[in-house]
């Protein structure tokens, strides 16, 4: 990482650090005040746009462990957000317990799922993997839609809002301030945890994970690790969305395509840093709200020699466009380009 | 017992179609190395391109089964020339991601082309049912059958004895290899690619004219992956044997574990059969474990 000039570090502690310039903590400082300030300035259709944002950020933060990091390709994370979503509805709604031990509960059965269907992760890999991962999305939904004593089923569940302390987080405000904190911690946790031993590891699995094996790191407890971790923020994810968006939830909001475009996110963003599963999510929450919101209705209203229901292909024909086309043109994805930015800013005017 | 022969009749013919689209799969995979997830969707954009030409242009049905032809190759074309050929040498995880972007893709085209939803293939085969024993088998399960059967065997012997067939078995065996005697390998992943879309164009004719065009043939498709994984990523005959093992299974447990378990249950079991196999053997039947070297 290249250091605006005159800038020297004298510890190792200084190396290491996130924040290394005066700058930066201004600039930090700056963004969290942002967080706080701006929603009280949006009306509920732009606070219920960012809400989604932030709970997207902290699935696509733990499909980008598992898979920008670990290298563990997973198309089933949908499941696994579904398997959290449903843990903590049915844990609060119906044993009474806490939203904050409800979404916690949610994020360790995801978890333990996760693990269950990482297993064959040991001995297979690339295509494998993934398709291990498809089965598993398709069997969860599966359980999910038909017990239907305990999950709903297609009639679907309703959720309570969420609640701490008999703070009952119903309005659009509070709800944001509540997902954007949990967001915030599960960012900074994403990138502390692959700075450490295990995100090390993680990396030197995904680089070549044989070589890794030779070097003593075990295989059997990281990938089961970077499973474990993947999942638990897809719960997190889950419960916030049952509670704190939805309010209700059907087996519907977890398809299959939903999680490719998860995988799509985070290939847009840029696998394995941290900043880009950010970009990713913005990116494609923003194009989702614009085209379904903005441009089916005007389609459909403008256009009306075509069958009814044609422009509702628009969407997902769009979303596979933008994810093959960055998949050919910049497969670094957008935190490539914004660490290109970042650096010849800093080094500007002079060219290295 | 009338029911396991009726069970088992089903259960292999329907088998063998899903033979038919995985054996698309595998050919990409032995040549180009590609894992094409966009198997379902790829089905269920042939059949309803089928539906849509034959019941809009009103052309002969013989005719119109050349035009789709026709389109299956010209698309496996493009998609190899315009999709996968700038990813050559790419790692495995952006060759299937640019598969996933593209089932996106095509699913929402099939959306936006033909928003209806549910349709039935006009009638392509007579349709008095036959009497097999006691059991009473429409005759589409065995034209499907039938239909499979053929294109096997004239796969099989184009693999043998045409020029092209022998130069994308050695591609398979060692892409290098065959770069170093001359041969244009481009073309052999470009050929693979429109024999894939013809083998899935088929398959989802013949699939459509069983059981109607809906989204659900994008499952059909996806259940082919477990045929893919059970009989071994790379074997060919491992495609053709799985096929009928997962419908049989398919059926049998839609039949006698529906009371016991959940509806749906038939759906769901060739992804079981996924799981189980990759925690037993998960390199399939006749699939090759290849050993890596660092």
């Amino acid at each position: 990482m290249h250091l605006p000039a005159g800038i020297r570090n004298y510890t190792y502690a200084q190396d290491m650090a996130i924040f290394r310039t005066k700058t930066q903590w201004v600039m930090f400082g700056g963004l969290i005040v942002l967080l706080a300030v701006v929603p009280l300035l949006m009306g509920n259709y732009w606070l219920s746009i960012f809400n989604i944002i932030g709970i997207t950020i902290i699935a696509a933060m733990g499909l980008n462990l598992l898979t920008g990091y670990c290298g563990q390709l997973s198309i089933g994370h949908a499941g696994f957000i579904a398997v959290g979503a449903y843990t903590s509805a049915i844990l609060t709604g119906q044993y009474g317990v806490p939203f904050i031990i409800g979404m916690l509960g949610g994020g360790l059965i995801a978890g333990l799922t996760g693990v269950l269907f990482g297993i064959p992760s040991l001995r297979v890999k690339g295509f494998y993997l993934a398709i291990s991962t498809i089965a598993a999305q398709f069997i969860i939904m599966w359980v999910i839609s038909q017990w239907g004593s305990v999950t709903g089923g297609y009639i679907g569940l309703n959720v309570s809002p969420a609640e701490i302390f008999g703070f009952q987080f119903t309005s659009q405000l509070s709800k944001y301030y509540l997902i954007m904190g949990i967001c915030v911690i599960a960012v900074f946790v994403a990138k502390n945890l692959a700075r450490t031993r295990q995100g090390r590891a993680f990396v030197a699995v995904r680089d070549n994970d044989l070589a890794a094996q030779v070097m003593g790191i075990s295989l059997f407890r990281y990938k089961l690790l970077a499973f474990f971790v993947g999942c638990f923020f897809a719960g997190i994810s889950g419960a916030l969305l049952a509670h704190c968006y939805y309010g209700f939830l059907n087996p519907e909001f977890f398809s299959f395509k939903e999680s490719i475009l998860y995988v799509g996110m985070i290939i847009i963003g840029g696998l394995g840093t941290t900043v880009g599963p950010i970009f990713g999510v913005v990116f494609i929450r923003l194009l989702e709200r614009l085209i379904s919101l903005e441009l089916v209705p005007f389609l459909e209203s403008t256009v009306t020699a075509l069958p009814s229901g044609w422009a509702s292909g628009v969407t997902p024909m769009l979303f596979g466009l933008v994810i093959v086309l960055f998949l050919i043109l910049e497969p670094r994805g957008v935190a490539h380009r914004w660490q290109m930015f970042k650096n010849s800013y800093r080094l500007w005017p002079f060219s290295y | 017992m009338a029911d396991l022969l009726q069970y088992t009749i089903t259960g292999i013919t329907v088998g063998m179609v899903y033979s038919l689209i995985a054996m698309g799969f595998v050919l990409i995979w032995k040549s180009s190395g590609v894992a094409n997830l966009a198997l379902g969707q790829l089905v269920l954009l042939f059949s309803w391109f089928t539906y849509g030409m034959l019941a809009q242009t009103g052309l002969p049905v013989w005719l119109g089964l050349v035009v789709v032809v026709a389109f299956a190759l010209l698309l496996g074309w493009i998609i190899e020339r315009f999709v996968l050929r700038p990813l050559i040498a790419q790692p495995i995880l952006s060759l299937i991601a640019v598969t996933l972007g593209m089932a996106y893709f095509i699913e929402g085209l099939c959306t936006f082309i033909w928003p209806w939803g549910v349709d039935v293939l006009p009638r392509l085969f007579p349709q008095d049912p036959i009497r097999i024993g006691t059991a009473v088998v429409s005759q589409e399960y065995l034209w499907a059958a039938g239909v499979s059967l053929l294109l096997f065997g004239a796969l099989s012997l184009y693999f043998k004895y045409s020029r092209m067939g022998i130069a994308m078995r050695a591609t398979a065996d060692d892409q290098m290899a065959v770069q170093a005697c001359g041969i244009p390998v481009t073309r052999i992943f470009s050929r693979s690619w429109m024999f894939a879309c013809v083998m899935a164009a088929v398959g989802g004719i013949l699939m459509s004219s069983i059981g109607g065009i809906s989204y659900g043939l994008v499952e059909t498709g996806m259940k082919s992956f477990s045929v893919v994984i059970l009989g071994g990523l790379d074997s060919f005959l491992g495609a053709i044997i799985a096929g009928p093992i997962i419908g049989l299974a398919e059926n049998l447990a839609g039949g006698y574990l529906t009371a016991y378990t959940w509806p749906g249950v038939k759906e769901i079991i060739p992804f079981i059969i996924i799981i189980i196999v990759m925690f037993i053997k998960p390199y399939g039947l006749f699939g090759e474990s290849r050993i890596e070297r660092i």
